[in-house]
Formats: C-alpha cells, sequence, structure tokens
C-alpha cells in the first residue's frame, strides 16, 4: 500500500514537470511527433516520384524518333520538359539541377533502323538522387526497348506472323511479378514506416535520458528518491511510466492514422501492432536510461558523444525494424523473429542493472555546466 | 565624438566580443564537442556505414517445378549476376515463403512445370517473381535480375530461331537498336557518394547552430539573471557589435569545419570529387555566413543548453528530406518547398551536390548562391533584432522574477 501511494505520488510530480514546468516535454512528446506523420505523409503522398523533368536532344527529327519521346513524354514518372539544341546543353542543364535525365537520339537513327544496320541512341542520368536517376533510367530503358521491339512487330507482321507469334518471338519468357505487401511499389509504405518510429524512438530513449539528467542538473534527484520513499525503483517506475503511457498514446494515434485513414498495408493485422508498439515504447525508455546512466554519469546528455547517441538509436530501431516488417507489414510468425522480440525485451530491462548507479548519482551527484 | 573615434570604439567592441565568445567555446566541454568532435567524427563514422555503398549477392529462393535445361539455365545466369544469390531451392511455394518468413531469403522465383513446354511449343513462359517489399533496394535487385535474365534469355531463343549466317546478324536480331545506358556523376549508383555530400553540408549547418545554441544556453545558465546578453558589460551595447564578435568566433569554427568537410572527407573515403577550389569558396562562404547567423538567431529560442540538441535532432532527417537528395526536388510538394526556403541547408547541400559530385561551375549554381546571400543578410538582420530584444528584456528583467515556470532557478556560478 505504502508503495502504490509512492508510486502515484512519482507520477503526479513527472505530470507537473512534463505539463507545467519544462515544455520541451510537450513539445518532444506531442507537437514534433505529429509534425513528423504530417511531414512524411504528405511529403511522400504521390509513392512514387511522378513526372521527373527529363530533356530531349532530337537530332534525327524523324516520326521514329517523335514517336520515342512522346511514348516517353506518357509514362508515368518522367516528363519530356527540355528540348535541346545539343549534348553540351543537356549536360549544363543537368548540371544546373533542371533535368534528371536525358535521351540523345544522333542523326540518321530511322533511315539506319529500317536498313538494319543496328542504330545507337545514349540516355545519361544523373545518380546524385538514387530515386530520381533510378526511376528516369528505368523509363529511358523501356522506351528504347519498344523502340527495338517496334522494328521487329513490322518486320514480322510483314512476313504475316499473328499477333501470338510476335508477342512470343519479342519476348519468349516474361516475368510475372508479385510485390508482397507492398504492390504499389511505394515509397510512402516504406519510408514513412521507418523514419517516423525511428526518429520517435530516438526521442524516447533521449527524453528518458534527459529526464535523468535534468534531476542531477537541478540537484532535484534527492528529493525525487525521498517522495519514492528511497526506493529507486518506484522513483524509475512512477517517473517513466508517464512517459511510456503518453507516448503509447501518441504512436496509436499514428498508427491508427496511416493503418485506418491512410491505408498502409499491414498484414500482420492488430495484435501484432500493439505487440511491436509495447515493446518498442518499453525497449527505447529502457535504453535511454541505461544509456545515461553508463555515458551520462560523467557528464549529462549534452556532453555524450553524437555518434553513441546515433548508435544509441540504432540498435532498439534495428530490432524494431526486424519485428516490423517480418511481424506487421508481411504477416510473418512472431517465432520466426524471435531474436529481435528477445532484444527488445532485453532492452526494456536494461536500466535493472543500473539502477544502484543512479541511486547513487541522485544522490552525489554535483552537476558543472 | 568623431566618426573614426566612434569607428574605433565599435572595433574595439566587436573584437572584445569575439575574445569572450572563443573563451566561452574553448572552457565549455559540450560546446567543443558540437563544434569539432561532431564535424569530426561523425562524418567518418556515417561514411564507414556507407563504405560498401551497394547491395551485392541478395539471397533469393528458386522453386524449379520445371526441371528442365531451360530453367536451370535461367537460374544459373541469375545466380552469376553480382546483384542475386541463388541460395536456396525449395519443393513449393509454401516451403520457399516460410524460407522468407525466417529472414533467409529476400525473394522467391518460382518457375512453373509447362516453362520448357511452352517455351519449345512457341508460347510465351512466365515466370513468377515474388519480392519482399520490406527493403526497396532488395526488390529492386531481385526484379530487375530477373527481368534482365528474362530478356537475355529471350534474345537467345529469337536468335537460335531467326536462322542467321553471322554473328553480326545474330546481333541484329537481337537488338535493332542498340541504347547507351550511362549513369552520370555517380555511375556505381552508390548509395554513400548520393547522401554523403548531402549529409556533410546537413552537418556543418546542425553543428553550428548546435554549437551556438549551445554556448548560448550556456551563457543564459551562467547569467545572474538567465538572460543571454549580459546587461552589464558596456562591450556589449550594440546588437550589431555582439552579431559581428561572435560570427567572428563561429567564423574560425566553421571556416575549417567546412574545410574538412568539403575537402578532406569525401577524398578520405574516394567519394567523388569534382569540385574546383574557387567555386567551392564562393559557395562555402554565403553559406557558412548564412549558417552562423541562423544558428544565433535560433539560440534565442534555448533556455537549457540540452535543449537544442532535442531540436536539431528533430529536423535534421526532415531537412535532408527537403534538401531533395532523397526524394527528388520536382516532387516535393509546393508548401514543403515554401518551409525549405527557410533553411540554409536546403540550398548549401543542393549547390554542394552539384559541384562536389556534378562539377558545376559558379555560374551553373548561381541561383543558389544568391539566395544563400539573401539568407546570410536575412539573418544576420534578424539575428541584431533578437540580440536587441533580449537586451530590452535584460534590462527590463531587474524588476521581474526570473521565469517561475523554470524546472528550478539557473544556478548562478
Amino acid at each position: 500500500m505504502k508503495y502504490i501511494s509512492q508510486f502515484f505520488d512519482i507520477v503526479l510530480r513527472e505530470l507537473n514537470i512534463i505539463v507545467r514546468k519544462n515544455r520541451i516535454y510537450g513539445f518532444c512528446m506531442v507537437v514534433f511527433p505529429v509534425l513528423l506523420v504530417v511531414f512524411f505523409t504528405t511529403m511522400l503522398d504521390d509513392g512514387l516520384p511522378q513526372d521527373l523533368p527529363i530533356g530531349v536532344v532530337d537530332h534525327d527529327n524523324s516520326a521514329t524518333s517523335r514517336s520515342l519521346i512522346r511514348n516517353l513524354d506518357a509514362m508515368q514518372n518522367s516528363r519530356v520538359v527540355y528540348r535541346f539544341a545539343s549534348v553540351t546543353e543537356a549536360r549544363n542543364a543537368m548540371q544546373e539541377g533542371k533535368v534528371f535525365a536525358y535521351l540523345y537520339i544522333p542523326e540518321g537513327t530511322a533511315a539506319k533502323l529500317m536498313a538494319g544496320r543496328q542504330p545507337d541512341i545514349s540516355y545519361y542520368y544523373t545518380m546524385t538522387c538514387m530515386t530520381a536517376g533510378s526511376m528516369a533510367s528505368k523509363d529511358l530503358k523501356t522506351i528504347s526497348m519498344l523502340g527495338s521491339a517496334a522494328v521487329g512487330q513490322a518486320t514480322l507482321s510483314a512476313k504475316g506472323a499473328t499477333k501470338e507469334q510476335i508477342r512470343t518471338a519479342l519476348q519468349a519468357v516474361t516475368i510475372d511479378a508479385h510485390m508482397i505487401a507492398n504492390p504499389q511499389g511505394s515509397y510512402n509504405y516504406s519510408l514513412t514506416t521507418v523514419f517516423v518510429p525511428g526518429i520517435l524512438m530516438l526521442f524516447m530513449a533521449l527524453l528518458s535520458a534527459y529526464a535523468l539528467g535534468m534531476e542531477m542538473k537541478f540537484d532535484s534527484g534527492k528529493e525525487w528518491l525521498a517522495r519514492a520513499g528511497n526506493n529507486i525503483l518506484v522513483a524509475i517506475l512512477g517517473k517513466y511510466i508517464v512517459h511510456a503511457l503518453v507516448f503509447l498514446l501518441v504512436i496509436f494515434s499514428y498508427q491508427y492514422y496511416i493503418f485506418n485513414v491512410l491505408h498502409f498495408p499491414h498484414l500482420g493485422g492488430v495484435w501484432s501492432i500493439v505487440r511491436l508498439t509495447l515493446l518498442q515504447v518499453a525497449a527505447s525508455i529502457g535504453f535511454g536510461i541505461f544509456a545515461i546512466s553508463m555515458c551520462g554519469s560523467a557528464f549529462p546528455v549534452a556532453g555524450m558523444d553524437p555518434p553513441l547517441q546515433a548508435m544509441s538509436w540504432l540498435f532498439p530501431l534495428r530490432h524494431y525494424w526486424m519485428l516490423y516488417q517480418a511481424t506487421v507489414l508481411n504477416g510473418f510468425p512472431v517465432i520466426d523473429v524471435w531474436f529481435h522480440l528477445v532484444a527488445l525485451v532485453a532492452f526494456t530491462l536494461l536500466p535493472w542493472f543500473v539502477l544502484r548507479k543512479v541511486k547513487i548519482a541522485m544522490l552525489n551527484y554535483v552537476y558543472i555546466p | 565624438m568623431s566618426i573614426f573615434r566612434k569607428l574605433k570604439e565599435h572595433i574595439t567592441d566587436v573584437l572584445y566580443v569575439w575574445r569572450q565568445e572563443m573563451k566561452q567555446v574553448i572552457r565549455d566541454e559540450g560546446v567543443l564537442m558540437f563544434l569539432v568532435i561532431v564535424p569530426l567524427g561523425y562524418p567518418l563514422l556515417y561514411s564507414w556505414i556507407y563504405n560498401n555503398e551497394t547491395l551485392h549477392e541478395t539471397p533469393v529462393v528458386v522453386v524449379d517445378q520445371s526441371h528442365s535445361a531451360l530453367s536451370r539455365q535461367f537460374i544459373n545466369d541469375c545466380d552469376a549476376t553480382p546483384d542475386v544469390d541463388v541460395k536456396y531451392y525449395a519443393a513449393d511455394l509454401d516451403e520457399a515463403r516460410a524460407l522468407v518468413s525466417r529472414q533467409l531469403a529476400k525473394g522467391i522465383y518460382l518457375i512453373p512445370s509447362d516453362f520448357a513446354t511452352c517455351i519449345n511449343r512457341g508460347e510465351q513462359a512466365t515466370v513468377s517473381v515474388y519480392c519482399d517489399m520490406s527493403l526497396m533496394l532488395a526488390y529492386k535487385a531481385v526484379y530487375q535480375t530477373a527481368m534482365v535474365e528474362a530478356g537475355r534469355l529471350s534474345a537467345g531463343l529469337k536468335i537460335k530461331k531467326a536462322g542467321n549466317y553471322t554473328d553480326h546478324e545474330n546481333s541484329i536480331t537481337a537488338q535493332p537498336l542498340i541504347a547507351h545506358d550511362v549513369a552520370m556523376f555517380n555511375p556505381s549508383g552508390g548509395y554513400g557518394s548520393c547522401v554523403l555530400p548531402a549529409v556533410l553540408m546537413l552537418l556543418l549547418q546542425q553543428a553550428l547552430a548546435l554549437g551556438i545554441g549551445m554556448s548560448a544556453g550556456t551563457a543564459r545558465e551562467r547569467n545572474r539573471n538567465g538572460q543571454l546578453i549580459p546587461d552589464d558589460d558596456p562591450h556589449y551595447r550594440g546588437a550589431y557589435r555582439v552579431a559581428w564578435g561572435k560570427a567572428l568566433c563561429y567564423g574560425m569554427i566553421g571556416a575549417v569545419a567546412a574545410a574538412y568537410l568539403s575537402m578532406a572527407v569525401p577524398r578520405m573515403f574516394s567519394f567523388p570529387q569534382l569540385a574546383d577550389g574557387k567555386t567551392l569558396l564562393a559557395m562555402l562562404l554565403p553559406y557558412t555566413m548564412a549558417c552562423i547567423f541562423f544558428g544565433m538567431t535560433v539560440s534565442c529560442l534555448v533556455r537549457y543548453r540540452e535543449n537544442v540538441m532535442l531540436l536539431m535532432v528533430f529536423v535534421s532527417i526532415p531537412l535532408l528530406f527537403l534538401t531533395g537528395v532523397s526524394w527528388p526536388q520536382s516532387s516535393i510538394p509546393g508548401a514543403w518547398q515554401g518551409v525549405s526556403w527557410l533553411f540554409p541547408s536546403t540550398f548549401g547541400v543542393r549547390a554542394f551536390i552539384r559541384v562536389n559530385s556534378m562539377g558545376a561551375s559558379v555560374s551553373q549554381i548561381l541561383p543558389e548562391i544568391r539566395i544563400l546571400w539573401i539568407q546570410a543578410a536575412a539573418y544576420l538582420g534578424m539575428a541584431c533584432i533578437v540580440y536587441a530584444y533580449q537586451k530590452r528584456l535584460a534590462r527590463k528583467h531587474v524588476k521581474t522574477v526570473t521565469n517561475s515556470t523554470d524546472l528550478i532557478e539557473p544556478d548562478d556560478q
């Protein structure tokens, strides 16, 4: 009974800090996550980049070259926005960032094609933005294959082949692609679901470390411990249950939004999402507490080595992502990724090992800015 | 007072603030960490993570129900590519799915039992490819390899049927129109070469903003009244002088960091580097200045020194997206394009990628350079305004009690 009243006392104390005393908690727990969700879901709303600006250098000016360009313009991911007089001009435009790719059709292409003298065309694309570069190159590749096929088709139909025969002759083996759980190949489904939880996990870990650091910085650790009856377990649980509940609420709202409103794929169903979220929150907070007391007892959060900060979120995030893609996205049985589940549980339990250290720090630590 | 005396006094004040700021930076472990260790160490870690550049040998499981020479040829061809590794054979689709579930394979090639029969009969044959979509890079490797190899197999069959006499005829049959595929400026399509230049420039802005913000937080915590600008020191009387004095201090650090990030790091990891010195200077000078004044403006929001870190952590990944390095600039929604104009990193990164990776000249990045100069001037103005405002607050402050909302009064030492 005594523990329960102490526990609630700590909960109220933490609520007071979060709501009234230090506004950064409100920002990091509610405002920033909401902004992040809005940012990523609106930014990647198209799913795939569409109408990428592409230039053409057409020295042939024939019906064939024009039809190639028209076909390119009609592709979903590309749009022909410039016609350049020379390749140099096209390369300059690429360096100025006006186009991501250009197609070069030299003089005499159509004539050589008709005469069976194997003409060359070239397409150039920049890989400094990989998404744009690979999308544009895919469209350009398709266009040039269609150009080849058009010739074959004309020859074969002149020889009197049936449609069936032409199709087989041009492409004897076809690929029937099944893009499991993300049939549109949408980047929104694959990037939003990594970056938003990733940054949230980083926030959870940093904020739990920050909260301990602040107790040391303002020398309020003794009072905190005293109110928990000098029981470090009650103190930690009471303090972080508030963080955990707020973050759970935020993450469940985020998931409601992406899975129910935006209809992101989730073959794993509700239970896998709930289980993963609980683990995600617990592991991140556990890791944060552990990290600050390992790295932060000499100097507080701010002094932590940033690569280490990067690492500290990389580790639980890695396991989160493995679990996410296996159980939520693809709906595979959790037993196949049991290791990552155990890892997250282990992160949750990490603070157990440093409880004594935290207690000592709270009682003795002096903050030097 | 004569104009010369005034000028001299002005310069003395600027130099005094410079000295004070420098002293404070050196004394503060946290600030030093962000201004020196982060720009030095972080790019090394990041480059190290992405040093492998591309994904090779994605594991794939094959379900071969055809058991024919043609199906084996197709499997061998796929296995021989650098992108795909045929690691497992499964008896049926369920077994293959179990392998994907256990994270042992990233995709399934299913060759149906009528594969060879169809081809020999002169009908189209189909290979089904099932991709795990959790990793876009893996999906591309699995899918594109199958596409390319199917195309090659088709071309081979076409040549056999054509009954040509010479190799040249065969080549024309297979490919009446040759298309040259040229990837420019990052020919291997490496992920590190693509993202790292952007990260380097963003890092310069983030490190400067963090350092300036944290040092402002320290100044506030050390100040008796929790004020950013000391109200009792005559040298701090003009906002303009304070801004320039601080800018000189951070300019020194920023110049070294910028040179290291733009020239040394890409060389160490042999990332593309086509920049020439003058062009680099023409873009880094306004960029560093814009970053410094941007950092000063932001630093006025900082109450505790640790808070600035949370803020910067929050913005860094969205800022990277806004530069257009991972999501093409032409596909960024208009509203976000507008937001991106507020940050120096947007234009600094774009200009740097063009100069460093694409070998652009000054005239080709002129729009970016102009915007960076405008941003530098605008943020200098903003910094002066907020410093003047902080000074007013400091004067008023004597009457009012320090933020009653603080966790505990910042301790004065």
